[in-house]
């Protein structure tokens, strides 16, 4: 087998860094600002910031060979930011963070890409969807949120949860907070959990018609939006999701170092591990450089590591690309892949082409919520109030 | 075989970031698209269903839709009937609307609502007709659904 590359490897040239960031802030400058710098001071100074930022962690992916480290960063700021606009959003556009009956009723409730497990078997029988949102136009419409999901599952099959899910940021930046776990064993048969919970509310969702994660479980509705407690039922529904919220989201991740409610709970993650079949990007491991130091095991957020997968030189199907265990590998054993190709073969290339593809989806997916959230932060300083 | 395997890989990679930059730069007419091709409409348990009768009071108007007894497979049991009134700022103090859900010519019940305090009184005329279930102010005038049993 041919490799290109030394055992442990290094980032790219500071010349080849620097073109190849290049490409990316052109695409990026063309992509964030649609054509046209915004009149506004506060949006002018969002837009070069969310440029500088975005460019400035890509280049240092690039320079430094390092991928986690840096994701990390920006995906965890997207998570951020979209609760900061978000919230704002939904404060000026109802008052509060909660869902009134009438926005249920007039199909306004912005749709999120976690619905969709839930809404396929009833498309597929009845040609509806089981949401009250709207399907073109408006904010976060469902036909776009589809468009998304399309796109993301061909370009980065699961890779979608570690660069693009905006809820799973938070649970990757709480994941980082202790530099060690307290909680250091945990029995790697809890990520078949998420199936359950997939196989469980695409079924009673089709069942009931009604998008029941969103309803029961969701704990993001924590950090967006969630009924107006007005019965016992919602009541017992606010209790699950924020006591899920608090312990997957927050407390889990931070005790244990792993994205737990990625990894134990999310349906629609699960389905990404199923359909991420069709998508040519993986992560694979040199079983001849591999020592089984068993550090990857160690620090992989999912479990998606175990000593069978490094018997096998694959990951587990619930990997999501994140590239911790490839940036800890002291052997540089673990590598980006693409399928059809050599193992180890020209890993810097592979490397690139999945860099491209994840950081420009990463990137692009968030620029206009990044830099809303940067004005409504900027207005809060200036006037004391992050709304219109 | 590998050659063209890699290829193949190399080729489908490439294509990765092209999809990409479709998604966002098409993602309005991707939308569109996705749609009408697949011809998907909000469930009618949350839009109400089409609207099958329009009754003009003047300064607003009545949107009887037509009942709801979809389920996934056939028909369900229990169903509803929304009926909408609108423009908000058209409406009386009370609305009074004799409805008959289902077309044949008679009514089938009767429903008053408070558009101060959004009470409902129900009066029923057809045994299929159950209970009020939601009273809700829009943005743009008032909505009720009433519960119904199948024939």
């Amino acid at each position: 087998m041919k490799t290109d590359t030394p055992q442990v490897p290094r980032g790219e040239g500071l010349g080849r860094t620097i073109i190849l960031t290049a490409i990316t802030a052109v695409i990026t400058a063309v992509m964030f600002s649609q054509g046209k710098i915004p009149q506004d001071p506060k949006g002018a100074i969002a837009l070069i910031l969310t440029f500088l930022f975005a460019n400035t962690l890509f280049f240092l992916i690039i320079y430094t060979g390092k991928t986690d480290r840096y994701r990390a960063v920006y995906f965890s700021t997207f998570a951020v930011m979209l609760i900061v606009s978000f919230i704002s959003h939904m404060l000026e556009a109802r008052g509060s963070m909660s869902l009134s009956e009438a926005k249920v009723f007039q199909c306004e409730v912005p749709f999120c890409h976690l619905v969709i497990p839930m809404t396929l078997v009833p498309i597929a029988l009845t040609k509806t969807i089981i949401f009250p949102g709207s399907l073109i136009g408006g904010y976060a419409s469902i036909a776009s949120m589809f468009v998304l999901w399309i796109g993301a599952t061909l370009a980065l099959g699961r890779g979608f949860c570690s660069w693009s899910c905006f809820y799973g940021g938070l649970d990757d930046g709480f994941s980082r907070v202790l530099k060690r776990p307290v909680i250091k064993k945990i029995n790697p048969k809890w990520i078949y959990l998420p199936f359950a919970v997939l196989l469980f509310v695409a079924l009673t969702a089709a069942a009931y018609l009604s998008p029941t994660y969103c309803i029961w479980f969701c704990p993001f509705k924590a950090v967006t939006e969630f009924n107006a407690v007005t019965s016992t039922e919602i009541l017992i529904q606010t209790i699950i999701f924020v006591s899920l919220f608090i312990g997957l989201v927050i407390v889990l991740p931070v005790l244990t170092k792993r994205r737990t409610q990625c990894a134990f709970l999310c349906p629609f993650g699960a389905m990404q591990s199923l359909t991420n079949k069709i998508n040519v990007f993986d992560v694979r491991i040199d079983k001849e450089k591999c020592v089984k130091c068993k550090r990857c095991i160690q620090v992989c957020p999912t479990l998606s590591m175990s000593e069978e997968s490094l018997e096998q030189g694959r990951t587990r199907i619930t990997c999501m690309k994140c590239g911790k265990c490839i940036d800890s590998c002291p052997k540089g054993a673990i590598s980006y892949h693409i399928k059809g190709t050599d193992i180890p073969g020209k890993r810097n290339t592979y490397r690139l082409l999945f860099l491209f593809a994840a950081f420009l989806f990463l990137a692009i997916f968030s620029s206009h919520i990044i830099q809303d959230g940067i004005v409504r932060i900027l207005k809060l300083v200036t006037t004391g109030s992050m709304i219109s | 075989m590998p050659k063209i395997r890699s290829i193949a890989g190399y080729m489908w990679a490439g294509a990765a970031i092209i999809i990409v930059l479709a998604t966002f730069f098409g993602s309005g007419f991707f939308s569109r698209t996705l749609v009408a091709a697949s011809g998907v409409k909000i469930s009618p348990l949350y839009s109400g269903g089409e609207v099958m009768r329009s009754v003009d009071h003047g300064s607003y108007k009545a949107l009887i839709h037509r009942p709801v007894f979809d389920a996934l497979i056939g028909e369900s049991k229990e169903g509803f009937v929304q009926v909408n009134w609108e423009p908000l700022a058209g409406l009386p103090p009370v609305i009074e609307e004799p409805v008959d859900y289902n077309g044949d010519g008679k009514e089938d019940f009767s429903i008053r609502i408070d558009t101060k305090t959004g009470k409902a009184t129900l009066t029923r005329i057809n045994p299929l007709v159950l209970s009020v279930i939601n009273t809700v102010k829009l943005d743009n005038g008032w909505v009720v659904r009433v519960q119904l049993k199948k024939d």
